[in-house]
């Protein structure tokens, strides 16, 4: 297909290609210098130094551990959040997709949890769940007093993950399966399919761009409802609480860091999704 | 496969809650083998007939007797399946009916070389031209060698050249074939061009107003005086039946 369809961009010369993907770094870069001229030494550290923060990713930063590992802490909760609110929230989409019934037994609740925000959540679990990490869950008691990534993982806050992650993933999966066009569905009907065969071959793929859009969403929402979660109690660990403590400490330098970071894996998220959907061709289905 | 059925009759609710009569009492029998054309103006009911056929709906009255066999459907354009290429469109009715997948795959390629899709087999739908997409479909349809094929519409959204090429190729695909064949058009050339037999269809409620088998001889010339003068004669018939008043407020 790629033969038929012609180039977009009249010139390619290595020049226009330079000047294009360094137009969307001009940006960027006036606001680095901002940042730079706006800063002193004393309120607002300047790049320099958060960039200097940002080069030893493994150094230990105010005796909570180094910005790999906080990073990694919050990234790992985010993970197994999401892969609770897809494990539920696929069949569960799916099935109030397809069916009037079950829609309607469950829209009130859906309805009512949806907009409530996980952070909203938050003492709740904590009360809930206590500090309880996954080290105990999974009965590894001896882990329990050395650094290990299980003693970061509370329960509690992969509740509320999942909790935020679960909607988005519902409520597409939902819309995905209700706006698979009928005509599909029949004419599988009438070519001799059943309804297993229906389901797989021709619902699925057919509400596949949607609910991959669900889960972008709730990676997305994920990550920004851990930034806030980390900085509320319940927790010493994390990027986001690394975050609040270097403000409380007032190294500035460590903060901006962790801004930086957040950012850049927020970006991440979302792009990579993006191009991971095209690539896998599931959006083809698109098309309709 | 024979086809007889009596009295039926489909009514559908309109918003309002008030309830009218789209489609007979109508009684038709259909003879193993033969291509019936189903010719009517649009909403005569010649639609929901076919999808009462195919059991994608229930007549509120009356009775169908099919002789037991495979079922072919083509439906009008943006049926196929946009996630599947070309080949696994066509595959889907023998692998929904649990056909060893290399049979599927021989049985596929056949199809798509009487089509002409053959190198275009890898292709998606939305890569291909209308007329391609139609010779996909009418593949898909053929593919399990139905024993009745109903088509409904399936080259109305075609320029004309491509529609002409489209019917030669059915045509000379189900003399080949021993299917009894309902194709639903509202197109009079074409009804002429392909049936043995012609049914018209009027509107509210469905019903028929001329039923005649064809006495033109084959290969069908469009411009000989034999077809021109059955074309004449149908349009006649549809003059007649389509009041314009009638048109207007629908």
């Amino acid at each position: 297909m790629d033969g038929l369809t012609p180039s977009r961009v009249k010139e390619s010369g290595p020049w226009q290609k330079l000047s294009r993907i360094l137009s969307g770094f001009i940006l960027p870069a006036l606001i680095l210098a901002l940042w730079y001229l706006l800063s002193d030494n004393t309120l607002l550290p300047g790049p320099g130094r958060a960039l200097d923060v940002l080069s030893h990713p493994s150094r230990d930063l105010l005796s909570c551990g180094s910005l790999f590992w906080n990073t990694a802490v919050s990234l790992i909760r985010v993970l197994l959040g999401l892969f609770i609110a897809i494990l539920l929230g696929t069949p569960l989409g799916f099935m109030m997709g397809a069916s009037e019934r079950f829609r309607r037994f469950s829209s009130v609740v859906t309805e009512l949890a949806r907009p409530l925000s996980p952070i909203a959540l938050l003492p709740l679990s904590i009360i809930i769940f206590k500090d309880t990490s996954f080290t105990e869950v999974l009965g590894l008691d001896h882990l329990k007093y050395s650094r290990n990534i299980l003693n970061e993982l509370q329960v509690g806050m992969v509740f509320i993950l999942a909790w935020g992650g679960v909607f988005p993933v519902i409520l597409e999966t939902m819309h995905g399966v209700r706006s698979v066009r009928k005509v599909y569905i029949e004419a599988a009907r009438v070519l001799g399919a059943g309804r297993l065969f229906i389901f797989k071959h021709v619902l699925f793929p057919a509400a596949l761009p949607d609910v991959f859009a669900g889960y972008r969403m709730a990676v997305g929402r994920c990550w920004m409802v851990i930034i806030a979660a980390e900085m509320l109690p319940g927790t010493n660990s994390g990027i986001g609480y690394l975050l609040r403590y270097s403000y409380q400490l007032s190294r500035l330098d460590v903060m901006l860091a962790c801004i930086l970071i957040i950012a850049v894996i927020g970006f991440i998220f979302s792009r990579g999704l993006e191009y991971a959907g095209e690539k896998w061709l599931i959006l083809r289905s698109r098309e309709r | 496969m024979s086809l007889v059925f009596t009295g039926i009759q489909k009514s559908y609710r309109d918003p309002s809650g008030k309830s009218f009569n789209v489609l007979g009492p109508m009684d038709l029998r259909v003879d193993t083998g033969e291509f019936l054309c189903l010719l009517g103006p649009t909403g005569c009911g010649k639609t929901t007939l076919l999808r009462i056929l195919s059991g994608l709906e229930e007549p509120d009255s009356g009775n169908i007797s099919l002789s037991s066999g495979r079922l072919g459907y083509v439906f009008q354009q943006g049926a196929l399946f946009p996630w599947m290429t070309v080949e696994a469109n066509v595959m889907f009715p023998l692998k929904a009916t649990g056909v060893l997948e290399s049979e599927c795959r021989t049985r596929a390629a056949e199809i798509l070389d009487l089509v002409g899709l053959h190198e275009f087999r890898k292709s998606f739908p939305h890569e291909l031209s209308g007329g391609m997409q139609q010779r996909t479909a009418l593949a898909r349809g053929l593919v399990t060698e139905p024993d009745l094929l109903l088509l409904d519409e399936p080259f109305a959204s075609l320029d004309t050249r491509t529609g002409i090429n489209l019917q030669e190729m059915l045509r000379s695909i189900c003399n080949r074939s021993s299917a009894t064949v309902i194709f639903v058009t509202h197109n009079i050339e074409e009804a002429v061009f392909l049936a043995d037999r012609i049914v018209v269809m009027g509107h509210r409620p469905g019903r028929i107003v001329r039923d005649e088998l064809l006495d033109i001889k084959w290969p069908r010339n469009r411009l000989s005086s034999s077809f021109t003068e059955v074309l004449l004669s149908f349009r006649q018939t549809f003059e007649e039946l389509v009041d314009p008043s009638v048109t207007l407020s629908s």
